[in-house]
């Protein structure tokens, strides 16, 4: 190899490494707000009004399992690696979690863990899910091609509910029960962290600046309405 | 009559207004029959849903007892932590089991019970899918509030089987801290839906959409209407429905019924879950249905007012009478008596006045025809006496009772032997007829012992009255007198018109129409004729024909008349003119 072409591929080298930008971690706990929703009215009603307990005091609401965060690049359209799979089990009377979020394109499959049969469906589409039941052990899988909030449920079970938020952004995140939640691989950049909770995005954004290593984000929840509804 | 007609006019409008009650009467009174059923589908709707309330708080209160067992708490406290095997499962479903068949002896004993960890997880199942364990009841309302520390009921459906459930909390006392929960259920059935209806006089089913759950009674009913009643209450407050909702007919087999119907609250509410309250529709009363409705109760005298019934009954019965007796029997009857009065002859008319109305109409008829019967027998008289002459002495009267009304012969009976009917003879003065010669003075009259029947010897004078002689036996020709044979009939003027038209004017050419008596009515002819002569009438045209002819048709007449045997005619001068008079003769 000639000098010149040497020089040009050690060039063209370099290029190309200063172009790779590195990915890290990125973790984070939601701050919740002191005052959570109040708690809502019960889906069902029996003859009687439910009546708390007289031993203890009730459980506070649980929000956390109803929220998940995205990370949406500020500028410029969202780049990443291939969407994947999520996969969303069916673990008896409930979802694993009541709310699901998946990148578009990303391939969502639904495992019923439970030993009840369910029927799916989604309300703002129909043909999301595959016709038929998910028998016990049995799986259906759909891939979703926008954005878009789908309220997922049984036709034989009322009570038996999910939401599926699909996002544009790859990097996405469920929470614990702790409030925590961690998105790997966010490549370098600037980004705004979204919650979404419940059935719908919570407004505000908290913008993250993601480095080469671990970045740690605690978002500050705004004050949840139980109402905030669609 | 006005008044009875007007009374009458009165009953009838009462009967007309009394039936016109009866038919319509019983209309609003199966009107209101209906609205009160009605009311009380309803009345029993809410106290079936007051009931199922009082059931849900007791059942609450067993599943709190339940779930305050402290098996159960450290059961479901330890199994919070860590995962779920079978053993543990069947650890403590028989925990569960021994307290149900055991402590809830005397308590309602639930049909299956749920033992739920403090993350949502089945750990045990008693009764019904006891087998299964570790699957998510979290999610479900009902466990999910139990597990936020509420107790609180619901129904739930599976295998098309109702389930009223309760759950309640299990809570540490200690700590305060929740372990779990306990769902226990109960089956709704046949037995609870008797037990619901047992004082309400009504038939509850329960239903799950178009299938029949359980039900106080085996109702064969069709459920598209109790759909579609459904189907009208949504969206309104559920425990609400039995005040919403409006009854309706339905048919169960061959029986009617009044349903209502109302959802059942809590899970089973999406699944078209309700209730429907049953009564029985009561047959149509109508006039026909309330009387047979009627029960001996109904017509005791302490209930019914029969002494008011009874004596509207009789005034009105008594006014009755009374209008029918002054207005029609009295008068009647006093008609009867005066005609009576009349028939036996101890009164001449009838007095008009004193009868009023139709029956003052009746005696003026009465009195018109005996008017007119006695002019018409005056005229007779006249006629006859023209004919005949007065009637001689000692004769049964034939001339007096022309002036007055023949009664009747009754059939049967004896002719009244002093009411001869007049004679028909009518002949017209030979006197009027020109160129006769005066008629020569009569004979002496004849002595009142004359027969009758004979002819009378021919009068000296005409003014005299004719002495008959002494008649001849019945069919034996009287000898005619000389003077008969001597004077020959003038031409025919003698005879009126009657005796005259359409026969000959040879008296010798008369057929023979006496028969038997022939000689009779030819000594009479002679007789006659003579005496025509001696009084100087023309006797041309009067025929013996003729003359035969008229004495039988009016011996006829009067025999059937008067019912004599026979009857005698006797030539006499009247004024001046020959006459004939007959006379009846009766028996003996």
């Amino acid at each position: 190899m000639s000098l010149p072409l040497r020089l040009c591929v050690v060039v063209l080298g370099s290029l190309a490494l200063a172009g790779q930008v590195e990915a890290g971690p990125v973790s984070g706990k939601l701050d919740l707000p002191k005052e959570l929703p109040p708690r809502e009215p019960a889906a069902t009603k029996g003859f009687l009004e439910r009546a708390e307990n007289p031993l203890a005091n009730p459980r506070p609401v649980v929000v956390l399992p109803y929220m998940v965060v995205v990370l949406e690049q500020a500028e410029g359209a969202q780049k990443g690696a291939a969407p994947g799979q999520v996969i969303w089990e069916l673990v008896g009377e409930s979802f694993s979690r009541p709310v699901m979020i998946a990148p578009i394109g990303a391939e969502v499959v639904i495992k019923n863990v439970s030993k009840t049969a369910r029927t799916l469906v989604a309300t703002e589409d129909d043909k999301l899910i595959p016709s038929g039941p998910i028998n016990p052990t049995g799986s259906k899988s759909f891939r979703v091609a926008e954005a878009k909030v789908y309220n997922i449920g049984d036709t034989n079970a009322a009570y038996l509910h999910g939401t599926l938020v699909t996002v544009t952004s790859p990097y996405i995140a469920t929470v614990d029960d702790a409030g925590k939640f961690e998105l790997a691989d966010v490549p370098e950049g600037n980004y705004k962290l979204r919650i979404f909770y419940k059935s719908q995005w919570l407004e505000g954004t908290t913008d993250v600046a993601v480095g080469p290593k671990k970045t740690e984000v605690n978002p500050k929840v705004p004050t949840l309405i139980a109402s905030q509804k669609k | 009559m006005f008044f009875s007609k007007i009374w009458f006019f009165l009953i009838a409008l009462v009967a007309a207004v009394g039936l016109t009650i009866a038919l319509v009467m019983p209309r609003p009174a199966a009107r209101n029959h209906g609205n009160e059923e009605k009311q009380r589908l309803v009345v029993a709707c809410t106290v079936i849903d007051i009931l199922l309330g009082d059931d849900a708080r007791n059942r609450v209160e067993l599943a709190s007892a339940f779930g305050r067992k402290t098996e159960v708490v450290a059961a479901l406290d330890a199994a919070g932590g860590v995962a779920l095997d079978e053993t543990r499962m069947k650890q403590v479903r028989s925990l569960a089991t021994n307290i149900i068949e055991e402590e809830m002896k005397g308590a309602r004993k639930p049909d299956f019970a749920v033992l739920i960890d403090k993350r949502g997880r089945v750990v045990a199942r008693v009764a019904l899918d006891e087998n299964e364990f570790g699957d998510v009841a979290a999610g479900r309302p009902l466990v999910d509030d139990a597990l936020a520390g509420y107790v609180r009921d619901d129904l739930w459906a599976h295998n098309g089987t109702l389930y009223l459930v309760t759950a309640a909390p299990v809570v540490k006392r200690e700590t305060q801290a929740y372990a779990g929960a306990i769902v226990i259920g109960h089956q709704v059935t046949n037995a609870l839906a008797q037990r619901l209806v047992k004082s309400l006089d009504v038939d509850v089913g329960f239903y799950l959409g178009k299938d029949e759950v359980a039900g106080s009674k085996t109702l064969a009913v069709e459920t598209s209407p109790l759909l579609d009643a459904v189907k009208r209450l949504s969206g309104g407050e559920i425990s609400q429905d039995c005040l919403a909702n409006k009854s309706f007919p339905i048919i169960a087999g061959k029986e009617s019924y009044t349903a209502l119907v109302a959802r059942l609250p809590g899970e089973v509410s999406t699944r078209q879950a309700y209730y429907g309250v049953f009564i029985k529709r009561p047959a149509a009363l109508g006039f026909v249905g309330t009387l047979e409705a009627v029960e001996q109760g109904d017509l005791a005298p302490s209930s019914f007012p029969w002494i008011f019934v009874g004596g509207g009954f009789l005034v009105m019965l008594g006014i009755g009478i009374a209008l029918m007796f002054i207005e029609s029997d009295r008068p009647l009857r006093r008609l009867a008596a005066e005609s009576v009065k009349l028939g036996k002859g101890e009164a001449e008319r009838l007095s008009e006045d004193a009868h009023p109305g139709k029956y003052g109409s009746i005696a003026r008829s009465v009195n018109i025809a005996i008017d007119k019967l006695g002019r018409e027998a005056k005229t007779a008289k006249k006629d006859m006496d023209q004919l005949l002459g007065p009637s001689p002495e000692g004769s049964l009267g034939t001339i007096d009772l022309l002036a007055t009304a023949l009664p009747a012969v009754r059939p049967g009976g004896a002719p009244s032997a002093g009411s001869p009917p007049p004679s028909e003879f009518k002949f017209h003065s030979a006197s009027t007829q020109p160129g006769l010669a005066a008629p020569p003075p009569r004979p002496a009259p004849a002595p009142p012992s004359a027969r009758p029947g004979t002819p009378p010897p021919f009068a000296a004078t005409p003014s005299s009255r004719p002495v008959a002689p002494p008649p001849p036996p019945l069919g034996i020709p009287t000898p005619a007198p000389s003077f008969a044979a001597a004077t020959a009939p003038p031409s025919a003027l003698g005879l009126d018109d009657d005796i005259l038209g359409g026969a000959g004017s040879d008296p010798a050419s008369a057929p023979d129409v006496g028969g038997g008596g022939d000689d009779y009515f030819k000594q009479v002819f002679d007789q006659f004729i003579a005496m025509k002569k001696s009084c100087g009438e023309p006797v041309a045209g009067l025929t013996l024909a003729k003359f035969s002819e008229k004495l039988v048709k009016n011996r006829d007449d009067l025999m059937s008349k008067t019912g004599c045997r026979d009857v005698r005619f006797t030539v006499y001068v009247k004024d001046g003119k020959a006459a004939l008079k007959a006379t009846p003769v009766k028996d003996d």
